[in-house]
Parts: structure tokens; C-alpha cells; sequence
């Protein structure tokens, strides 16, 4: 497997541990494109992707744990939205010079897998609009095709949090933003959010999209012959919904 | 009366810090409030109205957290013929003899340390101390009371005040007998018997003699009212001072760390937009109760997220569906919350998104609202907390520091060693952020944001609003 290049190890844990102290385990392979935020490598980070990766991990604590890392993605994709300065009076009376949020938003998950992301995103964005779009492989030519989309009417006035967990080719994905674009969503004002990429698809997607922003937990080593990420983590709409 | 507030008397419980040892000698000095029980002792005769005066003492003082301790929990365990004496009423249980002063002066001496001590249960039925014990912790003020309750001089020097308490000899005995038949299941008989036998001979010789060494002889007991009064405003009086002392200590600790950088091992969360835009949500005296609670719960989780950086971790290869392998890591051990009532409750929510079934302890410290001093009034902790990898201590928010350090220390004096300590809070002032790492430097401090100094605690009011 030519494209699987060896994962980069690190010894993880807070600054004020001596080396010797923190543990050593593989982390993200690093990007070159500015746009792609790979979220930090933590030592709960990696845990939490130690327990969705091993095939032996229950789907309860799959699904409870695979949340846990969308909220950081979440989190972290939120922060490309727009805020300006605002000041309010706190309960004991002193003012607080704080940031008020900017701009509508709304998730638009790929089916099946990407619906999985949207309970974490209710979590941090209460009653948020979220549409959906279908895309499967074509049997017989093999490239992707749209089958179906459900988005909000005024989606091209809003900032829009695409979401799929697995980013392997990048084929879907970018049929779904050209979908979105279609609609009159412009580049800059989408986030893709997801789980776990192999460097083709985010090399593929970054270069289609120079001005999308991508917030990723973990970039693989690569793809198998079957465009599977390796070592990746399985099938994630199956581990999450029905095996 | 000397003050006995040795600033570094403490003494780690058995096998809990044996990493702390070595740096003592960096740490700023600090004794907590309850390092330094105040204990009044109180002899006199049998029936002379020790334990009322005790109860009366307690109810006059009208505080939280003072104990009585008996000196009937300290008889010794009678062998086989001493205990078939004891059932004809022929042993003698008012000889200095019957107690066992060496453990009385262990426990103590325990509580005096600030430690928790256990405190045997005797049974006057069987005339054999019981398996089970009764855990004393950290009281403000300890009552001895019992017959010989000045008479070894162990104890004496352990004493803040030491009272004898004087009644004539029928109104003892009347009351002595009146006592043993309903609460000692004995009959009128053998209580007179050993009146004459023991009781009075005894007193005679061990606790009469006990007056030379009071401070205060009171006199017809709890009919004494000035003398009541009396006690009452020396304890007050001395636990004034003893708070004069531990806020000093406090400002001491302050000065010594104004102008220094924040420990390396207090991690402040990044001020992201979102983080910003949150903290300002929460701050707004007109944010909705609904979305005042939404916004501090996911900013709570992101706390505890963050928090759980700090947790030992191990390497552990994982094969994945498919069928590689990977290098990743899983936490060393379990993972356990306190949460400091009733600020920490607001971060609970926080807590279970990231560990659902997280065992947790509770404690509650409130501040005393004459003298600002935290005070520990409720306790319950995981058993085995002590075996714990890592435990998450939450609060809301943190200003002085005086109720975060106290906290800490329950913990330490429940065998948490300090370096698997994680605080956990949503605010905190930077002194308060100095005197606790000061104090107690391996401890890991997560806070959401840093506010300039002293603040009410707003936050648990908005949250559960009230």
C-alpha cells in the first residue's frame, strides 16, 4: 500500500510533565493547506479516538464517545463564525466587554453517517435548522451521485456546518458543496466538520475549495485498495447505527 | 491561653503523599481553620451534670460543627472475668484503670492534626467495645467530657480549657440512678452497690483531686448560668482569634505571591470567539435562565474536557475494523469527581457528558458570615477514593481561595494524593489561583477565565436560580 505513509508519534501530555512522563502514541499527519484546523492532539483526544477506532468498542460507548469528539469539532468550527464586540452588565453589577455571536447558521449533514454529528451540534446549537442531502456511489460508473436534498429555503444567507465524519476520496463531500453552491451558499461561508480524513480527501477537497474551511480531529495514515482509511476507525454510519 | 497554631504541624495521613514530603520544605505555610480544634475538657463526679452542661454548651454556642466526646467510647474491653464482674456489678468502672488513655490520646491527638479519627463504641450491655467505629472529622470545637477528663496529663496538654464540674453527693447519685436505669439497662441494686463500692471511693481519690488543674469550677452545673455564660464567651473569644490568625495566615500567603507568574499547572482556557461569546452570554445580568443554564453547560463541558488533560494516561494498541493497528492511549485508572457544594453542582451537568457514570463525592463548605472562614459542614466521598487516578475537584467559582484550600485539604487528609488533584473551575482571582498552588504546588487547576479579584458567588444563584 504505496499511499499509507507511517503515522507520526508524539509523547502527549500538559507542558508541565517532563517527557519521560507522557506517554508516546500516533498522531495526526500534519497538512499543508491553511484553511484545513486539525484539532489539538491531546491525550483525551487520542483516547477518545482509541476507543472509536478498536473493533472490539460496543456501539453504546461508540455513539457516547464518537459525540464527545463531534462536540470538539463543533466547538472548534464555531469559532469561524463572525462575533462583534458587546458589552453587558453582569449580576454583580460590573461591566463585562465580551463578543456577541454574528450571522445565522445551519447544518447540512451527508447521509447516513453525517446525521450521527447531528446530536452534537443540537448540543452546542440549540433548535438549529439542519438539512440533509444523500449521496451514494453509482453502481455502474462508481462516481457518486446526488439522490436526494432537504435544505432551509434561506440557506444562502447562512453560514452552513456540512457535516461527515469520514473524509476518505472526498468524492461525496465535494458533490455536497457543489450542491450548497448551487444553492447560492458561497465557499467561505461553509465549514466542513469531520471526524477522521485520509490526506488524499483532504488534499482532493482542500484544492477544489481553496477558500472552505475544514475542521478535522484526526488526519489517517492513508487508503487501502478498497478506499477504506487506514487504520481508520470501520464503517462509522454502521458502527453507529445498526451494528 | 498560648495559641497552638503551628502553621506546619499537619502531617500527611498514613501512606496518602509520600511525593508531598519532599517538597514541604517550598510549600507556603498554611493551617487549615480546623488544624486547630479547640478541645474543652470536662471532669466531675458521676451524675454531676457533665453532659448537660455539654449539650448546653453546644446549644449556647449555637455553631456548626462542634462534637461531644464521651469518654464511656474509651472503657477498655473487659476479659472474661472482669466482665463476669462487671454483670454482678462488682468491677470497678471508676478507676482511671477502665480507660484506655493511651488510645483517647492517639484520637486526639488525631483530631488535633485536623485528621479524622475513629472512635471506638462501647457497649454497656455486653461491657465490650463494639466492631464497629464512629468517624470524627475536623470539628471547630471538640467536648470531652467524662469523670477523668483531666486527670492524665497527656491529655491536659491537648486541652483549651479545662472544667470541673461540682454537685453535692445525693443529687449525684439520684441522678446516677435515674441515668443507669433507663439508658444502661441496669437495676437499682447493683447501681447502689457499686456507688459504695467504687463510685465514691473513687471519687474521693481520682476525681475530686482533678479541680487543682481546672481553669473553671462550675459549680450546681447547668443551674449556673453565669458560669455557663462564662464558658461560652472564652470558646467564642478563642475561635475569634483562631480565625484572626488563619485570615492572616491567608494574607501572608497573598503577599508572598502577588508579583508571581500563575503555576505552570493552572491551565486558563483559551479565549476562543465562541469561549468569549459565552462568557458574555453568561455575564449578562438579562440572559434568560433557559439560556443562561444551555450556555454554562456546554461551556461546563468543555471544563471537564479540557480538565481531563491532566489525567495519567497509558499507551495501548487498538486494532481497528480494519484489522491495522494503532497507537493510541487509554486513561491509567478511574476517574472520580468532588464537587464543593453548592457551586460545583453547576458544573455536574458538564461533568456527565464527558463521564456518565462518574462516581462523585459531595462536600459542602460554606463561609462563616461573621468571620469569612470556610467551614466544612457535610461530607461524603467515594470509599475507595484514594485509589483513584485522577479526581476532579468542581467548583463554580473561586475568589480568595480559602474554601477551594480547604477542600483540597479534606481530600489530602482522605489519602488523595495532591498531584491527582484536578480543581475545576469556571472563575477564579488570580490571588486565590496563587495561595492554592502556593500551598499546594502539584495540584492541576483548570479555569474557564481569570477575574481580577474578589466576587460574590453569583454564579450558582443565576443557575439554579435562587
Amino acid at each position: 500500500m504505496s499511499n499509507v505513509k507511517p503515522a507520526p508519534t508524539q509523547c502527549l501530555g500538559p507542558v508541565y510533565r517532563s517527557e519521560s512522563q507522557k506517554p508516546t502514541a500516533a498522531v495526526s499527519t500534519g497538512v499543508e493547506f491553511d484553511t484545513v484546523t486539525i484539532l489539538p492532539q491531546t491525550p483525551q483526544l487520542i483516547a477518545l479516538l482509541s476507543i472509536i477506532r478498536d473493533k472490539s468498542t460496543q456501539r453504546g460507548d461508540f455513539i457516547f464517545y464518537s459525540n464527545r469528539i463531534i462536540r470538539l469539532l463543533v466547538e472548534e468550527g464555531l469559532n469561524h463564525l463572525p462575533t462583534v464586540e458587546h458589552t453587558v452588565t453582569t449580576p454583580v453589577g460590573r461591566p463585562y466587554d465580551g463578543l456577541s455571536f454574528q450571522g445565522k447558521i445551519c447544518g447540512v449533514s451527508i447521509m447516513r453517517a453525517g446525521e450521527a454529528m447531528e446530536q452534537g451540534l443540537r448540543e452546542c446549537c440549540r433548535s438549529v435548522r439542519i438539512g440533509k442531502i444523500l449521496i451514494q456511489r453509482d453502481e455502474e460508473s462508481a462516481q457518486p451521485k446526488l439522490f436526494y436534498d432537504k435544505l432551509p429555503e434561506d440557506i444562502a444567507d447562512r453560514w452552513v456546518l456540512l457535516l461527515d465524519p469520514m473524509l476518505a476520496t472526498g468524492g461525496s463531500a465535494i458533490m455536497a458543496v457543489d450542491v450548497l453552491k448551487a444553492r447560492g451558499v458561497p465557499e467561505e461561508r461553509i465549514l466542513f466538520l469531520n471526524v477522521l480524513a485520509s490526506p488524499q480527501g483532504i488534499q482532493n477537497f482542500a484544492t477544489k475549495f481553496p477558500k472552505l474551511r475544514v475542521v478535522t480531529a484526526f488526519v489517517d495514515q492513508g487508503l487501502d485498495e478498497k478506499n477504506y482509511i487506514i487504520p481508520g476507525l470501520g464503517d462509522f454510519g454502521d458502527r453507529y447505527y445498526t451494528m | 491561653m498560648p495559641s497552638s497554631m503551628a502553621a506546619d504541624s499537619r502531617t500527611p495521613v498514613n501512606g496518602a503523599a509520600s511525593e508531598t514530603d519532599g517538597t514541604i520544605a517550598t510549600r507556603a505555610h498554611y493551617a487549615p481553620p480546623w488544624a486547630d480544634v479547640s478541645i474543652i475538657g470536662i471532669a466531675g463526679s458521676s451524675g454531676s451534670g457533665k453532659s448537660t452542661l455539654s449539650h448546653a454548651i453546644v446549644n449556647k454556642l449555637n455553631l456548626p460543627w462542634v462534637v461531644i466526646l464521651s469518654m464511656d467510647s474509651f472503657y477498655k474491653s473487659l476479659d472474661e472475668e472482669s466482665s463476669r464482674k462487671a454483670f454482678r456489678s462488682e468491677y470497678d468502672f471508676d478507676a482511671p484503670d477502665a480507660i484506655d488513655f493511651d488510645v483517647l490520646v492517639d484520637r486526639l491527638r488525631d483530631l488535633k492534626a485536623g485528621k479524622r479519627a475513629e472512635i471506638p463504641v462501647y457497649s454497656f450491655e455486653k461491657h465490650a467495645r463494639l466492631e464497629r467505629t464512629t468517624s470524627i472529622y475536623s470539628p471547630h470545637v471538640l467536648i470531652l467530657e467524662g469523670i477523668f477528663a483531666l486527670y492524665d496529663p497527656r491529655v491536659l496538654d491537648l486541652l483549651d480549657m479545662k472544667i470541673f464540674c461540682e454537685a453535692d453527693g445525693d443529687t449525684c447519685l439520684s441522678r446516677r440512678i435515674l441515668r443507669d436505669q433507663r439508658d444502661r439497662g441496669r437495676d437499682i441494686e447493683g447501681i447502689i452497690k457499686q456507688w459504695f463500692a467504687f463510685v465514691k471511693p473513687n471519687f474521693e481519690k481520682y476525681v475530686d483531686p482533678q479541680r487543682k488543674v481546672a481553669d473553671i469550677i462550675v459549680p450546681r452545673g447547668v443551674e449556673n448560668h453565669v458560669a455557663m455564660s462564662m464558658v461560652v464567651q472564652f470558646i467564642q473569644q478563642k475561635l475569634l482569634e483562631k480565625s484572626t490568625h488563619h485570615r492572616a495566615a491567608l494574607t501572608r500567603l497573598e503577599l508572598e505571591v502577588q508579583s508571581e507568574r500563575l503555576s505552570p499547572r493552572v491551565t486558563i482556557m483559551n479565549q476562543t470567539s465562541q469561549m468569549q461569546g459565552m462568557n458574555t452570554i453568561i455575564h449578562d445580568i438579562d440572559t434568560s435562565s433557559e439560556d443562561f443554564i444551555f450556555y454554562f453547560d456546554r461551556l461546563s463541558a468543555l471544563l471537564v474536557e479540557q480538565a481531563l488533560n491532566n489525567i495519567p494516561f497509558v499507551p495501548v494498541e487498538i486494532t481497528t475494523p480494519q484489522a491495522c493497528t494503532y497507537a493510541g492511549l487509554r486513561p491509567r485508572g478511574e476517574v472520580s469527581a468532588v464537587i464543593v457544594l453548592r457551586g460545583g453542582a453547576t458544573l455536574e451537568a458538564g461533568l456527565h457528558r464527558c463521564i456518565t457514570d462518574c462516581k462523585t463525592g459531595r462536600m459542602l463548605i460554606q463561609s462563616n458570615v461573621r468571620t469569612g472562614e470556610p467551614e466544612l459542614h457535610y461530607l461524603v466521598l467515594p470509599p475507595d477514593i484514594h485509589r483513584h487516578e485522577a479526581v476532579l475537584l468542581l467548583d463554580a467559582q473561586m475568589s480568595s481561595g480559602g474554601s477551594a484550600l480547604m477542600a483540597v485539604q479534606v481530600l489530602v487528609d482522605h489519602g488523595v494524593r495532591v498531584d491527582r488533584i484536578v480543581l475545576v473551575t469556571y472563575s477564579a482571582g488570580r490571588m486565590g489561583l496563587h495561595r492554592l498552588t502556593k500551598v499546594f504546588p502539584d495540584i492541576s487547576v483548570v479555569v474557564g477565565q481569570v477575574v481580577p479579584d474578589i466576587e460574590e458567588r453569583w454564579v450558582e444563584k443565576k443557575y439554579f436560580r435562587c
